[in-house]
């Protein structure tokens, strides 16, 4: 999204420029091009008429089956109350304070299997609330329960895209005019807001939809000793049901299959998003709806979601983690360290650096790999920027399967390969943010550095970097927690002495380790929510310093 | 074109400094190298970590790198190495005979390489792998549970409608040695499973799945492994284990030597140390039962007795027997 009333910035010219598209799409055909392509080469080693027939299996069609309902229910699901929570926050229904966002943030910052077990611990038998008050949720393990985990992933990511465009593309004049004419705020909503966020909806209707294809966490602890497969599962099973070469055949034509699901998912929504111009309405807010009864009920359901959303699970993962065995009440007298001592033993805390250091590598890389795309500029970086995000829209089974076949006969069971699909998978990440941090950057400035006699490199320096700086450890923060907190590419490359944590705290948990895995969970869900909720103070104190009439909030 | 990226992208990321890229181009150390192998295994992270870190103990400068997981997830390294390669361990030290054999079928072990060893019972080596330590498969039950099955059959008791845990053969290897068990005892075979399915019982993951579920209260009783019931016990959850007639099932956690082994002298060391008096004891501080006789195992309850499969006639019959099980047990 361009910064309303800036000039594009011009296409950079000369040596460098070549130089960097050059990089980039080597860096393209190696990180996704090449697993891709390895992935299809898998799929036929058996031949064609043994990748039709196992397309055609009970399995594969079943899978296919779950994989599609799921992602299509928790699409529909989440959109709708992802876009009525943004609605809700512009229309000042809800508080804006920093406390509100954290709290719809956390499903997202949380890994999900994290957030699975949580579930489980909260709502299952024997859980909490099983303790307390003799409740559990029926469905938990099973369709409705993976569905229902989904959605809660997905919530705030279509929260997240709709407030964004929101920002830029509101018509408070056409809400206003709305108003004046009489409309009451719902026919506004479903006249002037939904129509003109047609394309945003579209838009986070792919990534919620792709999102849901690619889990693997929550059909795997959720589904799979229930016999409910998707294709994200039913991959994992077939490497784990053989060692025979046909196995590699068989799971590659279930991960390409992964693939088509998706593009074609994409090439739908492309359509939808064909006849959609942007529009980039002047800035302002639109007509706030007065603090009624119906505001505050609206208020009470959302923080009623929050609670029981994440509130609840992680209150009982805590106590989970602290209760020394499985089927005590969680009380302090059954309370006991034991669980966070062995998470830090010298295994799990060796896999817990490898992750640290596998997750700070990825943020830099990609980091300097999106600003390679960025930094093209022109047509050849929007065409580079579409490409990157391929390894996005891949699968992480697939991705994982593919870059196996392509590289495990030199890098197998190494970090580098784990690396090297954490990688691919998170350069549209760092890209997607880069490239927003770019067009909100006045091209003026480089402008005029350039026209007063500075170098390339004392303007990259001196201007854009200092500019960038934010937009820069963004990118990379928002990579290193997606590397920390990836389980679907690990769990597939990992090999001797280069499990990473969250492949640790899956083991564990199959191993019937609940209070460890609770523990570890814990370990790598703390430091992100620590760190946004520091954030979210400095940013109040900030704004209070400078705003100290907008206290109240 | 595969090829030819895969080279670059090796050559520019072992100049990263990748150290399984240096170890795979290298190949194997000089003689004077200490004991080194690579071990995968499906044992626990408790034993392994005993038993390896007695072993390096022994062997001054002897290192052990190790891949344990799940059964499950050990097959899927195993396949990813097939895939890439070639196997990259020299020793799979895994939980039960049946996935072992597998590894056999597809020729990955080589042959037994320490005939001198004497200690292992018979019944538990074949011509690739032996035995280093017995497990039993009991039935975990809630403390409160009125009244406590003593029998296999009794699982499929009215009495424990929707109560019953069973752990998944494709994930557990112990748990595929329990339906060999059952498809092979006359009055029981896939008739048993359909019996429990029938009576309602759920299919949860993995063997230590069960106790956490029947100690969380998911479940009532289930199929689970001994030592995992004893340390849930010891560590205060509500659970107790029923030693079940006609006897618990007992089954081997075997060793081999891979075929393709470059260490094949230390894989020898490790082996020879795995079922020595000193290993076994490590074994049995860890909760299992030490395969060779007069080191003493934990507490069985008086008049204890066990069965077992047939092996030799189970081998090769994993994916049928699978098969019959998913199409009974599974949705």
């Amino acid at each position: 999204m361009r910064r309303a009333g800036s000039e594009p910035a011009p296409a950079r010219t000369g040596p460098l420029r070549v130089v960097a598209i050059v990089v980039v799409v080597a860096l393209f055909a190696v990180l996704i091009a090449t697993p891709l392509v390895s992935l299809a080469h898998g799929a036929m080693d058996q031949g064609w008429s043994a990748m039709a027939q196992l397309l055609g299996g009970a399995d594969v069609r079943t899978a296919l089956w779950h994989t599609v309902l799921l992602a299509v229910i928790v699409t529909a699901v989440s959109v709708t109350m992802g876009t009525a929570l943004a609605l809700a926050f512009d229309r000042a229904m809800l508080p804006a304070t920093a406390r509100w966002r954290l709290a719809l943030l956390v499903p997202l910052l949380v890994p999900q299997f994290a957030v699975t077990l949580s579930w489980t611990q909260a709502y299952g038998s024997g859980g909490l609330c099983d303790h307390l008050l003799g409740v559990t949720l029926p469905g938990l393990y099973g369709p409705f329960g993976i569905g229902l985990l989904l959605t809660v992933d997905s919530v705030p990511l279509t929260w997240l895209i709709v407030t964004a465009a929101m920002a830029v593309r509101r018509e408070p004049d056409l809400a206003r005019a709305a108003r004046a004419s009489g409309a009451d705020p719902w026919t506004t909503v479903w006249t002037i807001d939904l129509p003109l966020l047609r394309g945003v909806l579209t838009a986070a209707a792919a990534v919620v939809f792709v999102n849901s294809v690619n889990s693997f966490a929550v059909p795997q602890v959720l589904g799979s000793a229930q016999g409910y497969q998707t294709l994200a599962t039913l991959v994992y099973q077939q490497l784990t049901l053989s060692v025979g070469p046909e196995a590699f055949a068989q799971l590659s034509t279930t991960a390409l299959l992964m693939v088509a699901l998706v593009l074609v998912a994409l090439g739908g929504a492309g359509r939808g998003l064909g006849g959609d111009q942007a529009r980039y309405g002047t800035s302002g807010t639109p007509p706030a709806l007065a603090r009624d009864p119906c505001s505050r009920v609206v208020a009470l359901s959302v923080a009623a979601y929050v609670v029981l959303v994440s509130g609840l699970p992680l209150v009982a993962l805590v106590l989970t983690s602290l209760t020394r065995a499985a089927g005590l009440a969680p009380v302090p007298g059954n309370w006991s360290p034991a669980h966070y001592q062995a998470a830090l033993n010298a295994s799990a805390g060796v896999a817990l650096t490898r992750s640290l250091v596998l997750a700070v590598a990825a943020g830099l890389l990609v980091t300097a790999m999106a600003s390679l795309v960025v930094g093209v500029g022109g047509e050849w970086s929007r065409r580079l920027g579409t490409a990157v995000t391929l390894g996005f829209a891949i699968p992480g089974s697939a991705l994982a399967v593919g870059t196996l076949i392509g590289y495990g006969t030199w890098l197998g069971g190494s970090a580098m390969i784990i690396l090297m699909a954490y990688l691919a998978k998170s350069w549209a990440l760092g890209h997607r943010v880069m490239s927003a941090g770019v067009d909100r950057m006045a091209p003026e400035l480089t402008r005029a550095g350039r026209a007063s006699g500075g170098s390339p490199v004392a303007v990259l320096r001196t201007i854009t970097a200092p500019l960038m700086s934010t937009t820069l450890a963004t990118s990379a923060g928002i990579v290193m927690l997606f590397a920390l907190h990836e389980l679907t590419m690990s769990t597939i490359l990992y090999g001797p002495d280069t499990a990473t944590f969250a492949v640790v705290v899956l083991n564990q948990q199959q191993l019937g380790e609940i209070g460890g895995s609770a523990a570890m969970a814990i370990i790598l869900t703390l430091p992100p929510l620590l760190l946004l909720a520091t954030g979210a103070l400095l940013l109040r104190r900030r704004d209070h310093r400078l705003h100290p009439a907008r206290v109240p909030r | 074109m595969r090829a030819g990226l895969g080279s670059v992208a090796v050559l520019a990321l072992a100049a990263c400094g990748s150290p399984s890229v240096s170890a795979a181009v290298q190949g194997p150390g000089p003689a004077a190298a200490p004991p080194s192998l690579t071990l995968y295994s499906s044992v626990t992270q408790e034993t392994i970590d005993a038993v390896v870190g007695g072993y390096e103990k022994a062997h001054l400068g002897a290192k052990v790198t190790v891949f344990r997981a799940p059964t499950g997830q050990l097959n899927a390294r195993l396949a990813a190495d097939q895939r890439s390669g070639g196997l990259r361990a020299d020793a799979i030290w895994g939980t039960d005979p049946l996935s072992m054999q597998s590894y056999s079928d597809q020729h990955l072990l080589a042959p037994w390489p320490l005939p001198e060893l004497t200690s292992v019972p018979e019944q538990y080596r074949t011509a690739d792998f032996w035995g280093t330590r017995l497990l039993y498969l009991v039935i975990v039950a809630r403390r409160d549970l009125k009244p406590q099955p003593t029998s296999w059959t009794d699982l499929t008791s009215p009495a424990y409608r929707g109560q019953v845990a069973v752990p998944d053969p494709a994930f557990a290897g112990s748990a595929l040695a329990a339906l060999g068990y059952f498809w092979q005892t006359p009055g029981m075979g896939v008739d048993f499973y359909a019996a429990l399915r029938a009576n309602g019982a759920k299919q949860v993951a993995s063997i230590p799945d069960v106790v956490t579920e029947v100690s969380q209260g998911s479940y009532q009783l289930g199929i689970t492994l001994d030592s995992g019931v004893r340390t849930a016990m010891k560590k205060g959850s509500p659970v107790v284990m029923v030693w079940p007639k006609p006897g618990a099932i007992v089954l081997y956690s075997p060793i081999a030597m891979t075929a393709r082994s470059a260490h094949s002298a230390a894989v020898k060391e490790f082996m020879t140390y795995v079922l020595s008096t000193q290993g076994q004891k490590l074994i049995a501080d860890t909760g299992w039962q030490p395969i060779i006789s007069g080191v003493p195992g934990p507490p069985q309850p008086a008049r204890a007795t066990s069965v077992a499969p047939e092996w030799t006639s189970l081998f090769g019959q994993q994916k049928a027997l699978l098969a019959r099980y998913r199409s009974i047990f599974v949705q």
